[in-house]
């Protein structure tokens, strides 16, 4: 591409100046012309021809010629003008044999002699031809020889261009890709290495800053991606093993005892309705652990939209408002209309409904939620007047969206609130507890798909209200408007 | 009811279409895509049950095809994908209702009753009437024998639901997608709750309980 654009700029350039030459010929010409014309008014003919002649004996490819009126050759080195030319003035090419041209007329110096022979085959004269006021007739002109052999030694040099700068491209080229390949070949030989196991391996980063430290840098945030989710993967891998294998266990030592000590089909019936009931309270540990996964792994992060915060928990709080009220308590609701975020509402209502189940559990003192055959609210608010409630709310700064689910009940010390958080986050340690204790997890992995932040803290609100209980927790999501 | 299970799972289809047969209804299975395609649009059936992942041509793409050749009987995709988007792209080929694996045959059973129900035009009617309740669907006015009863914007959603489809199971799962639009199991059961008021503000008093709970799969509205 460089090669053939210097070639075109090259080829123009040679254009221009062949073109310029014929110009400076032209020009050349009509000055001699003059001077010749004037010199002849002022000295007479006789001057004229000596000066033609010391004109013709100059070295070069001027061509000229002066005749009499009786058309004899007088002055000149050129002998055989065509005749016509000689007849009507004015402005001739043609082309001539040198040899016979010039023979005899000119001091052939050996090296004109060459040119000479070369130029032989053919040669071309523009030649302007006048008849002077004597009667006299002069031709001046110049041999476009001249101008080939310009020409030439442009093509020389351009050739000679052209291949240095071939040469030079190969060279520099050869450079360029040695380079590159040698920084091709750390990436590959990084990747090998990833892919012979050591996850942790990194591409080596100049500081140069160029295109390839940018993509080092790039192929090194996505290995730190990787790395992440192949711990998270084999976190979850661990957990579900866990989890899962111990009700496995379980539900098959059920089964083999109904089996070994089955005696009527009621007691069948029974062991099997367990069964059941144990594999569905699997399948939904199971579900857990699935969405709690992706949603670590950011799987749902390209899918969120638009999502009404606010409305998305009002509907959390009116599907648990019920719940709550059957459970003796109430959700106080301190809601901020219309905040917006980018969001998954699914998600999001299932992490206020985590919390809100958790206060329930643990605020309102009973998780019966069989106690469906219709205690009426009336009659229950009656009962437990000022019940306990659960404080919803959502509010927002500048920059970032507060959802907290507060309650008054017994709360948790300090120490433990933070182990709480910590256990739960890291599914470890709750693994022995009852409940699949996954619940705080996933509210946590949300709030990370957000790039938010989830904390309990101490309910302040409840010491200062001097509950007879005098304390509870605040679980509070905090999400960033931009993220 | 005649229903074409489309599944490669052999087992599960033979537990399945006895457990149809035993609920009354003719089923037939093909275990494959093509074969499942070809049955589909060459008999007529009430409703299809297609699993999502199938050998030779997956579930979307049959549904896809079918509802290009203008086949409108209702679909019910099985899937051991239950998430959200899973569920999103299931329901936008063509499909009706999204089950994910695994399910509770009940669960089964109450959806594709609703699906044959749904293609039948009786439901767009303005008032449904079970009994002496009837709830008018442009007035949102709900009156059992000369009383008019009072609910709350989501009680009402919930009988309509319940009302639409009388006379037939209605699961809490279903309930909790229709009426809040939910996909995923709450471990308190939220829906009981809701459920208990309901019953309380239209049957308490009465001879008749037309709300009743059916063990083991649901609800139901029957005069």
């Amino acid at each position: 591409m460089f090669v053939l654009f210097s070639v075109v700029l090259l080829g123009y350039v040679a254009f221009q100046s062949s073109i310029e030459i014929q110009r400076v010929q032209a020009r050349d010409v009509s000055w001699e012309i003059r001077q010749l014309r004037n010199l002849e008014r002022q000295r007479g003919p006789r001057a004229l021809a000596v000066a033609v002649q010391r004109l013709s004996n100059q070295p070069g490819r001027g061509i000229y010629y002066l005749g009499n009126p009786a058309g004899e050759m007088i002055a000149g080195n050129f002998r055989s003008i065509p005749s016509d030319i000689l007849l009507e003035p004015g402005q001739y090419s043609f082309s001539y044999s040198p040899q016979l041209a010039f023979e005899g007329l000119i001091q052939n110096t050996p090296q004109d002699r060459e040119n000479s022979l070369r130029d032989q085959r053919k040669a071309q004269a523009v030649v302007r031809s006048i008849l002077l006021p004597s009667g006299f007739r002069l031709v001046v002109g110049r041999d476009i020889v001249q101008r080939r052999d310009f020409t030439r030694i442009i093509v020389r040099t351009m050739a000679l261009g052209v291949g240095g700068i071939i040469l030079f491209s190969a060279i520099a080229g050869m450079l360029t890709a040695r380079r590159v390949l040698a920084r091709i070949d750390t990436i590959n030989a990084t990747s090998k290495k990833i892919m012979s196991g050591n996850l942790s391996e990194r591409v080596p980063v100049t500081k140069r800053d160029d295109e390839f430290d940018q993509l080092a840098n790039g192929l090194n945030d996505m290995l730190d991606r990787i790395e992440k989710l192949m711990q998270g993967l084999k976190e979850v891998t661990d957990n579900i093993a866990h989890d899962l294998k111990t009700p496995l266990t379980r539900l098959r030592n059920r089964a083999e005892a109904a089996l070994r000590e089955g005696r009527t089909g009621e007691d069948h019936k029974q062991a099997l309705e367990t069964t059941i009931a144990e594999s569905d309270q699997l399948i939904s540990t199971f579900n857990a652990l699935l969405l709690i996964a992706r949603v670590e792994a950011g799987g749902h992060a390209d899918a969120l939209s638009k999502v009404d915060v606010s409305k998305a928990v009002l509907d959390v709080c009116d599907l648990y408002g019920p719940v709550v009220e059957d459970a003796g308590g109430q959700i106080e609701m301190d809601i901020e209309s219309g905040i917006f975020l980018q969001s998954n509402r699914e998600l999001l209502s299932q992490a206020l409904v985590n919390l809100l189940e958790n206060s329930i559990k643990y605020a309102l003192g009973t998780s019966d939620k069989t106690s469906t055959t219709g205690i009426s609210n009336s009659e229950n608010k009656s009962i437990k007047d000022g019940g306990e409630k659960i404080l919803v709310s959502v509010r927002q700064t500048p920059e970032e969206i507060r959802i907290s689910v507060c309650d008054f009940g017994p709360g948790i010390p300090a120490l433990e609130r933070k182990r709480v958080l910590e256990r739960f986050v890291r599914l470890e340690k709750s693994r022995t507890e009852t409940g699949s204790g996954l619940g705080l997890a996933l509210v946590s992995a949300v709030a990370k798909l957000h790039k938010g932040n989830f904390e309990i803290l101490q309910n302040s609100a409840a010491n200062q209200s001097n509950q007879e209980k005098g304390s509870g927790v605040c679980a509070i999501i905090s999400l960033p408007k931009n993220f | 009811m005649k229903i074409l299970l489309i599944e490669d799972d052999r087992e599960a289809a033979t537990y399945l279409i006895q457990a149809l047969d035993e609920a009354g209804h003719v089923a037939h299975h093909a275990a494959d895509g093509e074969t499942g395609f070809a049955m589909a649009s060459g008999m007529d059936y009430d409703v299809l049950i297609i699993d999502r992942m199938l050998p030779r041509r997956d579930g979307i793409s049959i549904i896809e095809s079918l509802r290009a050749e203008d086949n409108q009987t209702p679909v019910l995709i099985l899937s051991a994908l239950g998430e959200v988007e899973d569920r999103v792209t299931g329901l936008r080929s063509g499909g009706d209702d999204y089950l994910a694996k695994p399910y509770a045959f009940s669960e089964l059973l109450a959806r594709i009753e609703v699906l044959s129900r749904r293609a039948s035009p009786a439901e767009a009617s303005t008032i449904y009437q079970v009994g002496d309740l009837s709830l008018n669907r442009l007035s949102r006015a709900v009156i059992r024998g000369e009383e008019k009863i009072s609910l709350q914007p989501r009680e009402y959603r919930l009988l309509e639901f319940l009302m639409k489809y009388s006379g037939q199971v209605v699961t809490r799962t279903m309930l909790l997608e229709n009426v809040w639009d939910y996909h995923f199991d709450p471990q308190t059961n939220v829906i009981d709750v809701h459920m208990s008021r309901l019953r309380a503000k239209i049957d308490r008093g009465q001879k008749t309980q037309l709300l009743q709970t059916i063990r083991g799969a649901g609800y139901m509205i029957r005069a």
